[in-house]
């Protein structure tokens, strides 16, 4: 929480007020691997902040496939964003890759937060930018480039991440077949 | 809620009905699947026949089938291991047999959430077929660089056979028709063997494991090919003495050719039959997901189907499994 504490105050005048608010809104977990967070068709109100491991969240499509929306690692914040913000039912699962240490928000407090500490205002349009942003690039990424290309992006905004994903994990990320992503590792290696 | 039920033993069109029949309870060590997809089997076949009335008793009217994938929608008192909303596959154990209909409630020792990147259909295909295989290939033990005979490689249950031997890297020998002998080399056999226009006694010689899936004069033709000290394991050929004393036949003695070839050869011959197990099926989940095994379909029936499909299960022609969708 530390760590979360001071990011944000390299961003804005954090008053001991609005740190102590943080605190009462949030609870420092550790999870195992497999454990399940948040499930497909249930009411969303947690949103979670990845201080360690990795997690990954997904939707399951009407013939029972997943196909995975992102990983979230150290740093990341990870939720199911279309149930908090139109009070639907979870469209996703977020699941635990690995032993994984997060920090978890109530939703809707840590949304409404700038409404009680206007300064948090400016931090969470930066972070909502930074998050269009990648979401519009991970659109486009996937319109344009092949999925070679694709692959070599994933593995540079993910570094390490193969060492606890499972193939058709990143196959259902990249929208590819594992047979695919076979054939475009191989051609890697011969590069 | 609808199942497919048998109504009395004899021929498929006749036994097989749908009706209208009230929602499973669930007691405490169970889950309540919603059904997605059934897969159906031989022995579901010689169910409806009534050829297993003495091993398998049923009390009729009941609904068919072991193998589900679907979700479940709820848990018993006991169950810790699973949620509402998890995607699970399962063989239905003897006692909760109906998997053809909308819901069926399974001890939650028997379930597995079903393999992520593969659907409903392909999941269902899996549990039965799948848990034969791999029992009877762990129980002999099978490792890197055996020499194995897996015989009908088409069969549901040596189509996953295959696969699974060739994940743990042993070299397979098989056996099929001549139609099928290029898909099934597609599954990774290292010989496939034409019965019609090969004799597969003189090419499959000395080898580590026979997995009999034939039974009749291939459990005793077993220890002709499999070589001294070796393993032959049955799905259907005569009981060991050890199983038949599970079954209660406490004075039963293994077919004296049998047990005769087999003590020539020193080598062991195993009955397997299959027992439901969710950590197995768990197991399996994972050789899926990374795409070691591949489920193997040859059609996918609509619920409104049902009988068809087990008319093409009887016809014996199927090229891998035989799926209903169910929801």
């Amino acid at each position: 929480m530390e760590d979360l504490i001071n990011k944000i105050k390299n961003r804005l005048q954090l008053s001991s007020e609005a740190e102590e608010f943080l605190y009462s809104i949030s609870k420092e977990k550790t999870l195992a691997k497999g454990e399940v967070l948040i499930r497909q068709g249930q009411v969303v109100k947690k949103t979670f902040f990845v201080t360690g491991g990795c997690l990954r969240s997904y939707c399951i499509d009407k013939n029972g496939k997943e196909h995975t929306l992102l990983f979230a690692i150290k740093d990341w914040w990870i939720s199911d964003y279309i149930a908090i913000h139109t009070n639907e039912l979870a469209t996703l699962t977020v699941e635990c890759l690995i032993e994984s240490q997060v920090i978890e928000f109530n939703a809707k407090e840590l949304d409404g937060i700038h409404s009680r500490f206007p300064e948090f205002e400016s931090y969470q349009r930066h972070n909502l930018e930074r998050h269009v942003v990648s979401l519009q690039k991970r659109i486009l990424n996937q319109l344009q480039l092949s999925a070679a290309e694709r692959y070599d992006l994933f593995l540079k905004q993910y570094p390490d991440i193969e060492q606890y994903t499972r193939n058709f994990h990143i196959a259902s990320y990249l929208g590819i077949t594992q047979q695919s992503l076979s054939r475009i590792r191989v051609e890697k290696v011969k590069k | 809620m609808k199942a497919l039920q048998i109504i009395k033993y004899g021929e498929i069109k006749d036994s097989l009905v749908f009706n209208e029949v009230s929602k499973p309870t669930v007691q405490a060590n169970d889950v309540l699947i919603e059904v997605k997809a059934a897969a159906i089997n031989p022995i579901d076949k010689s169910i409806i026949l009534g050829n297993l009335q003495g091993m398998l008793p049923i009390t009729l009217p009941s609904t068919s089938a072991y193998d589900v994938s679907g979700i479940v929608v709820e848990t018993g008192n006991e169950v810790s291991n699973f949620e509402i909303g998890d995607l699970v596959y399962s063989r239905v154990p003897q006692e909760q047999m109906g998997s053809l209909a909308e819901f069926v409630a399974v001890t939650s020792d028997a379930v597995s959430k079903k393999p992520g990147n593969i659907s409903f259909e392909e999941a269902a295909s899996l549990p039965l077929a799948g848990l034969t295989a791999f029992q009877s290939l762990e129980y002999v033990g099978i490792k890197e660089n055996d020499k194995v005979l897996i015989h009908a490689g088409s069969g549901g249950v040596g189509s996953f056979a295959i696969q699974y031997a060739k994940a743990i890297g042993a070299y397979v020998y098989t056996t099929t028709s001549t139609n099928n002998v290029q898909w099934v080399k597609e599954l990774g056999a290292d010989r496939v063997i034409d019965y019609k226009t090969e004799d597969y006694k003189s090419i499959a010689k000395d080898v580590d494991i026979v997995f009999d899936t034939l039974g009749q004069n291939y459990s005793l033709e077993s220890f002709e090919v499999v070589k001294t000290g070796g393993k032959v394991v049955s799905i259907v050929g005569p009981l060991d003495e050890v199983s038949a004393k599970m079954f209660g036949m406490t004075d039963y003695k293994l077919p004296k050719e049998l047990a005769n070839a087999s003590s020539e050869k020193n080598a062991e011959y195993k009955f397997i039959f299959m027992h439901p197990n969710g950590s197995h099926l768990n197991e399996i989940k994972s050789m899926i997901e990374d795409e070691k095994i591949k489920p193997i379909i040859d059609k996918v029936y609509s619920f409104s189907e049902g009988v068809d499909a087990f008319t093409h299960l009887a016809s014996g022609r199927a090229k891998g499994k035989i799926v209903i969708k169910i929801n």
